[in-house]
């Protein structure tokens, strides 16, 4: 080949240092919209959820476990696909991203090995996107799969923060705060420690940025689970 | 007998190794794979570089083309980046369209390059609302083991710095281009975003560069895209279990010395090109 | 035509800069004197080879092959299972094959979607391949060859197959055979052997009744020719001495293969030590 062949070589020196410091966050100060869900509402599925921020749906719509291809098994858990569906048109390249981060959201707290050899697949059609859709699309799958009554470690929920051209942190983003944010980041949290299940970022931001926008929303995942244990108390309370 | 225990148990193969703080080819915890780097190889493309974490090969090719501007961006040109896992690369992928890990890729580097502005669509205009280029970006993996990300980015910066476009004008008289090939111009590198992908093991132990076979047994993966300026492009976990902030804050460390390496190397490959030129 | 929702897109249409040339650059080389790259005309000259086997680690094996600025890898996978149940064959293995051309490969920016000639291409190289392989060793199951053209300089299908049988070989496949391919370029009363792009693609303006490409693949031990390809115009006997021409282009290009194969299989199992 032509061109320059040159090797760095890889280093051995004691890395991983430094350690960052938790920034403590104000609950007041996170402002979510209006949330709102309805479990069960369709009959299909075997666990169906719809899930509202604002202007922003989506349904999700939750089958199996159920006898799975035999090219897509796997011997010792179940398969879990995800389908993303946008409101019109066919799924492109962007939603075969955020059905990978779904995906691997849900494995990571659905106890897979209770099914060994099956398939589960997730449906989540979107009703209208306005900003959050990516958080509102963990949000259904989360309450879908709850409804399905699939053993899960842990629950998680999806936060969106948007950093503004003045550095101001907003959470739970319409679309047009999106489009005129610097940066943009969501992440999934999980229910029993808190911590960061999935990452997906927009635009540059530093250290100091990530750090505060990982708080934030943490603050505001006791929201919406207090919000999903709201939920689904009212829903038990009407049947029993 | 080593052999038959990492097949029947690949799981427990790796663990022994990471018990002792290291992984079973013979690198540390926080060790990378030794990086090679070829740019300029292939004369048909108007830029190229073919990269190498240890065995992992992505080639990327730059073509050029003209098109016209949208109406709704008519200052901006366009830049079109592909990930393409063939099934050459590896007996993991089928022939046909792209699949959903090459779709993912895909959309990931979209994003970094929007992300870091490595290259601003405002300088691919030729004459606005009339003419612009096209970067037809496509990374050609060619030996699949692990950490395709990383090498894809670096394989697109290096093959950007190497991008040579024709000088353009746009005759208003008959409005056409005019493509001047003897007159050639370099791009405008506005940032230099290098990726760092990790691994998780057990829900605790953290590893950088995976291989494939380490990256099918992790349990997360993580990967943190940083510019020169230390600014965050990217910080990419599709899910996984769950990750501390001190746990993100050492991995961000990692890939901002990761990306003074990197940096340091394609302008060390870069400049010996010119210099044979 | 359907929108392509496996790849971010770029715009509805675009025109490669090379349509606008204001002087044009591609000079179309007469069919007399020397070759654009030095090389002799109506001799059997071709370009020098860099082969080397075994780049790719998850491949059973792989080979890589650069011929002036053609470049071109290839990896062989199994024997495996034959993936479709339907078409297994209890005496005899399958073999497959997938040429694709890299999107930069060409002067022009070839489309992500497999073309018809990239399928006639893997359709030929199947066929040049398949005599040599042993496939009744390999019942039931299928043998996958790969070729991705990284740079096309022309001779593409000539040094797949070479890259081919060189990777099958590095595989461990059971051959009757290497096989080598070799092509020409006829132009009128004169030939050029391993011609470049330019040469290939490249039109005379002299209409003449003797034109065409010719590609042959051969199987050297066996003395046997096991794929031959020609388009154009060609009376009988240009053509049975294209055929000669391409075999003699062959043999010179047997011993840097052989070498490249010994060289792997040394590297694969090392000699045992004097000491």
């Amino acid at each position: 080949m032509r061109g320059k062949q040159m090797t760095s070589s890889p280093r051995d020196e004691p890395l991983f240092h430094g350690g960052g410091v938790m920034e403590a966050c104000d609950s007041s100060r996170v402002s979510l919209r209006e949330f709102g869900c309805e479990q069960n509402l369709l009959s299909r599925p075997d666990g169906s959820a719809s899930f509202i921020h604002g202007d922003t749906s989506v349904y999700a719509g939750v089958y199996g476990p159920a006898e799975v291809k035999v090219s897509k098994e796997i011997y010792d858990r179940a398969t879990l696909e995800v389908l993303i569906q946008p409101k019109v048109g066919l799924p492109s390249v962007r939603e075969r991203s955020q059905e990978q981060c779904v995906r691997e959201t849900c494995e990571a707290s659905l106890l897979l090995s209770l099914h060994p050899r099956s398939s589960l697949t997730l449906i989540l059609q979107v009703l209208h996107d306005d900003g959050s859709l990516l958080s509102c699309f963990l949000n259904a799958a989360c309450m879908a799969l709850m409804d399905a009554g699939l053993p899960m470690s842990c629950l998680f929920c999806g936060v969106t923060c948007a950093i503004d051209a003045d550095g101001q942190i907003i959470t739970d983003p319409t679309a047009a705060q999106e489009k005129e944010s610097r940066a943009l980041m969501t992440f999934a949290i999980d229910s029993t420690q808190r911590n960061v299940l999935m990452s997906s970022t927009k635009g540059s931001f530093s250290v100091n940025e990530l750090q505060q926008c990982i708080a934030v929303s943490q603050t505001a995942s006791e929201k919406i689970f207090q919000f999903y244990r709201d939920s689904v108390q009212r829903r038990y309370s009407k049947t029993l | 007998m080593a052999a038959g225990f990492k097949t029947v148990e690949p799981l427990e193969y790796h663990r022994s190794f990471l018990k002792e703080n290291c992984r079973p080819d013979g690198r540390e915890l926080s060790e990378f794979r030794t990086t090679t780097l070829n740019i300029g190889s292939i004369s048909t493309a108007n830029g190229s570089a073919l990269v190498k974490f240890g065995n992992t090969t992505v080639m990327c090719g730059i073509k050029a083309e003209l098109a016209n501007p949208t109406v709704e961006t008519p200052g901006k040109g366009y830049i079109v980046p592909n990930v393409d896992l063939p099934p050459l690369c590896s007996s993991r992928f089928r022939p046909g369209p792209p699949g959903e890990q090459a779709q993912a890729a895909s959309q990931f580097i979209a994003d970094v390059i929007e992300s870091s502005g490595v290259i601003q669509t405002e300088d691919l205009c030729i004459d606005r609302g009339k003419l612009c280029w096209v970067l037809y970006c496509d990374m050609m993996c060619l030996d699949y083991d692990g950490n395709l990300l990383d090498a894809c980015i670096v394989a697109l910066l290096a093959a950007l710095k190497n991008t040579r476009l024709p000088e353009v004008t746009f005759n208003t008289e008959t409005s056409a281009p005019e493509v001047n090939s003897e007159k050639r111009q370099g791009l405008c590198i506005r940032k230099h975003p290098v990726a760092t992908s990790f691994c998780i093991f057990d829900d605790s132990i953290l590893i950088v560069d995976p291989t494939a076979e380490e990256e099918s047994l992790a349990t997360a993966q993580l990967t943190v895209v940083t510019d020169e300026e230390d600014r965050l492009c990217s910080v990419h976990k599709p899910g996984g279990t769950s990750m501390s902030g001190q746990k993100l804050q050492e991995c961000i460390s990692r890939a901002t010395a990761r990306q003074r390496e990197i940096q340091k190397l394609i302008d060390k490959v870069a400049h010996s090109v010119k210099m044979e030129q | 035509m359907p929108t392509d929702n496996k790849r971010v897109r770029g715009p509805e249409v675009s025109q490669s800069p090379s349509l606008f040339l204001c002087k044009p650059a591609v000079v179309v080389p007469p069919p007399c004197g020397p070759r654009p790259d030095g090389r002799q005309r109506d001799q059997v000259d071709v370009r020098a080879v860099f082969v080397r086997c075994g780049l790719v680690s998850q491949a059973k094996g792989s080979a890589y092959i650069e011929a002036g600025d053609t470049k071109l890898m290839c990896c062989v996978y199994g024997p495996k299972e034959t993936e479709r149940k339907d078409e297994t064959d209890m005496k005899c293995g399958r073999l497959t094959t997938d040429m694709r051309f890299a999107p930069f490969s060409c002067p022009e920016r070839g489309s992500w979607i497999q073309g018809s000639q990239d399928k006639d291409f893997s359709l030929m190289l199947h066929e040049s391949l398949q005599p040599a392989v042993c496939l009744h060793k390999y019942p039931r199951s299928q043998i996958e060859v790969n070729v991705m053209v990284l740079e096309n300089s022309g001779s593409v299908l000539a040094h797949a197959v070479t890259c081919a049988s060189l990777a099958l070989a590095d595989a461990g496949i059971e051959m009757y055979d290497l096989v080598l391919g070799c092509s020409i370029r006829q132009d009128g009363g004169s030939y050029v052997v391993d011609p470049s792009y330019t040469e290939q693609n490249g039109c005379s303006s002299v209409r003449s009744e003797n034109q065409g490409n010719l590609t042959v693949a051969f199987l050297p031990s066996l003395n046997q020719i096991s794929g031959l390809q020609s388009d154009g115009e060609m009376t009988e006997e240009t053509l049975a001495a294209g055929v000669r021409t391409c075999i003699e282009g062959c043999y010179k290009l047997y011993p840097v293969i052989q070498q490249a194969l010994a060289k792997s299989v040394r590297r694969a199992a090392p000699p045992p030590s004097e000491s």
